[in-house]
């Protein structure tokens, strides 16, 4: 039963050759049928995103002054993919990432005593291994688009945006090992990556002279014009990196279990495209926790009226800050494009939308809840779609909550005002048009390979399942659509008021179905289920 | 100096504590375990029982104080060599038999062992039969018999089993036992997170913990424990 440890024992050895002898027996069981149909699958993908982005981008040159502008801009706008690139590996440093290990790994190698560091170089690089790929192979494709339209030689483009696509990939990952390694606080990793992204943003519109950030802009467009200082990310990212394999074995063990739990489950959930599921898992992954005490106590004294209402209320009155703190800033970022829109950038309509979305599918939370935990519903003698129904009050008062902070933030002095008329006007289709979209996301229940649908030819299914996914956006992207329609109501002379006006009654009535919809769903599924077993039992 | 009769303490908690933001899973904990002692550790759910072995095994992290483990920071790799875990959820791999799962686990603490040692092993769990097939086929039952003898399959000073005596049948149940009271007697720590009033007749020393917060250490009856934490 005793067992002794031998002293001069090579412990990271042996975890290399049982590390070999498992790849080996997983490699003995995939099937090269399987290997090959996966390389079909990828092939098809990518063909598919080359030709639509080619189609898109276009094979005119540009011409001098275009290039001039492109010159002019580009590197602040550029810039904002590093930036983007930084924050987001902060964020996944800060929250255990981006190592994903199995939780076996986590209890197993990281409880023995192996080193850390030593155990940990390989997941970590063959993660960056395969990204490195990712990054060279779509930098490679957007130079080749690039080069079309630019002046340069095909090579220079395709070579430097490789080259591009890999710095991306350096920074992300080189920046979240350095955070997890750093033990990074949630909150500075989130305010460094605000403040990158806020100066890349103000580099763009010009109202800052330089970004930190610019000089990836300055790599980019390294084929129309070699800048030295182009060559600072790539140094950059080899310096996280390398700091960040370092550090590898000071990462967090809490981390790292909670997110090899979640993470396999996370990517299984967003192939399914079960939103509500991705959602509740990003929730568990960031430890965002209700709050113990509530913001506001509201005293139990016994049942009351309203049952339902009030159970939301509750809910609403627990939200962790970050939660609140996230959509203060959704409403700020709907603010800011429909300020966007007012000044004639129309397309930011549907960045206003997703917004405007995301923020709905917090606020109706309390329904979700319901979803989430249907025993707990069917145990009542209340139908399931009149609890639903119930819950939706509380949820517009959360969501005109938002629409507020955002149409405050767009009726703000300053420029590209939206006029204060105008933005009342908006301030009620905004809020129940990401309201009715977050309704439909969070009640429409995953595509399942047993349904109806199921029997259907593969196109009207792949219609089917890009149907599910773009509906949802598009309710919220009508919702804040006053605005742009206030736009060309001014441009063409008319009151913009009226303009705004003309769409609102359109989003009221879309929210009224929304409703019903709520309301009768369960009715409408019972019927199609009933029919589909007459039909069945037929043939 | 150290006194020749008190044996030298293998787990101390010095103002230990951890909290979830504004949930607090242990108040501050001071607490003691010295080599040859078997430690019930006993409370209702939630009173932190788990979370104190996950901080001594280096799963969790301190929010405050100190835990060593044989002198040793807990997470650090002297701890991790000195201390055994077993959690109460048995993690194995989905791809290794029970014997594959004994020599990996075997080797990583560098221990050079023989298929008689891992054999032996084995039948002490009540696994022979099942010894080459994969657990992540088994019932809970087995999964947990093949968790047990993972952690008494390298050395270790202290052994920490969080829920033994869950999902095992009465020869699993008594395997364990008897493996726990060979390892007491030769002069293992042991501590054993349970919910079952009768193992503290076969403990040194009883722990209560109740919201975080020790409210008994030391020797306890069944009649005790269902007093100090309910049934």
């Amino acid at each position: 039963m005793l067992v002794v440890a031998e002293a001069d024992a090579d412990l990271e050895g042996a975890l290399v050759d049982w590390r070999r002898f498992r790849r080996q027996k997983r490699t003995a069981d995939i099937h090269w049928i399987d290997a090959l149909y996966r390389a079909y699958l990828t092939a098809i993908v990518g063909l598919v995103a080359v030709v639509f982005t080619s189609s898109v981008v276009g094979d005119a040159l540009l011409s001098t002054s275009e290039i001039s502008r492109v010159l002019a801009d580009g590197p602040g706008w550029l810039g904002g993919l590093a930036a983007f690139a930084v924050a987001l590996g902060l964020r996944s440093g800060s929250r255990g990432g981006p190592l994903a290990l199995e939780r076996t790994e986590v209890r197993h190698v990281l409880l023995a005593p192996v080193d850390r560091t030593a155990a940990l170089r390989a997941p970590a690089i063959r993660q960056l291994r395969f990204l490195s790929f990712v990054g060279l192979v779509v930098g490679g494709i957007a130079g080749d688009l690039a080069a079309r339209r630019m002046t340069g030689s095909a090579a220079a483009w395709v070579g430097t945006s490789a080259l591009a696509g890999l710095t991306l990939v350096g920074l992300c990952v080189g920046a979240a090992l350095v955070a997890a390694g750093t033990r990074l606080p949630r909150w500075i990793a989130s305010a460094i990556g605000l403040v990158l992204l806020g100066s890349a943003v103000a580099d763009g519109v010009g109202a800052i002279g330089v970004s930190p950030t610019a000089s990836f802009g300055d790599l980019v467009l390294a084929p129309l014009r070699f800048h030295v200082l182009g060559l600072l990310p790539v140094v950059g990212a080899v310096v996280l990196l390398a700091s960040g394999l370092s550090l590898l074995g000071r990462i967090s063990l809490e981390a790292a279990e909670r997110r090899s739990t979640l993470v396999g489950q996370l990517r299984f959930a967003a192939t399914l495209q079960d939103l509500r599921t991705v959602i509740v898992l990003r929730r568990q992954l960031a430890m965002e926790l209700p709050r113990l005490r509530p913001w506001v106590r509201l005293r139990v004294r016994g049942t009351g009226p309203l049952p339902v209402f009030v159970r939301g209320l509750r809910g609403l009155l627990r939200w962790p800050a970050a939660r609140v703190a996230r959509l203060v800033l959704l409403a700020g970022l709907v603010g800011l494009c429909l300020r966007g829109v007012w000044s004639g950038t129309t397309p930011l309509v549907v960045l206003a939308g997703i917004a405007s979305f995301i923020a709905g599918l917090d606020s109706v939370e309390p329904l979700a809840q319901e979803v989430d935990h249907p025993s707990r519903r069917d145990a009542t003698p209340l139908e399931a779609s009149a609890i639903h129904l119930r819950h939706i009050p509380v949820a517009v008062l959360a969501q005109l909550l938002v629409g507020g902070i955002a149409v405050a933030v767009a009726s703000a002095p300053g420029h590209a005002r939206v006029p204060f008329g105008v933005a009342l006007v908006a301030l009620v289709p905004l809020a129940l048009g990401g309201l009715g979209g977050a309704l439909v996301s969070v009640l429409a229940s995953p595509s399942s390979v047993s349904g109806g649908w199921s029997l259907a030819p593969p196109e009207a299914q792949g219609m089917q399942l890009a149907f599910r996914m773009v509906w949802p956006p598009s309710i919220a992207i009508l919702g804040a659509a006053p605005v742009a329609f206030a736009r060309r109501a001014y441009e063409q002379g008319s009151p913009a008021v009226e303009g705004a006006s003309r769409i609102v009654p359109v989003v009221l009535v879309v929210f009224a179905l929304i409703c019903g919809w709520v309301r009768v769903r369960d009715d409408i599924g019972a019927w199609f289920k009933s029919q589909m077993e007459m039909a069945n039992a037929k043939t | 100096m150290p006194r020749p009769d008190v044996p030298e303490p293998v787990l101390v908690a010095d103002q230990a504590s951890k909290a979830y933001a504004d949930l607090v899973a242990l108040e501050p904990l001071d607490l003691q375990i010295s080599a040859g002692t078997m430690v019930a550790l006993v409370g209702h759910n939630g009173s932190g029982k788990s979370t104190f072995l996950r901080l001594a095994a280096g799963l969790l992290e301190l929010t405050a104080g100190e835990i060593t483990i044989a002198g040793s920071p807990a997470g650090s790799s002297d701890a991790r060599a000195a201390l055994s875990f077993l959690p109460d959820e048995p993690v194995l791999y989905d791809d290794l038999s029970v014997r594959e799962h004994l020599a990996y686990v075997a080797a990583l603490h560098g221990v050079h062992a023989s298929g008689e040692d891992f054999d032996e092993l084995i039948e002490r769990v009540g696994l022979t039969a099942r010894a080459d097939d994969l657990p992540a086929r088994f019932s809970r039952g087995l999964r947990q018999k093949t968790s047990i003898a993972l952690g008494v399959v390298r050395p270790f000073d202290l052994l920490m089993v969080d829920e033994p005596f869950v999902g095992l049948d009465a020869p699993g149940k008594n395997a364990l036992l008897g493996i726990l009271d060979e390892l007491h007697g030769h002069g293992k720590a042991i501590v054993v997170a349970t919910h079952d009033p009768g193992f503290v007749e076969r403990v040194d020393r009883c722990i209560a913990l109740h919201d975080g917060t020790v409210v008994h250490d030391g020797p306890a009856t069944p009649a005790d424990v269902l007093r100090l934490v309910g049934a």
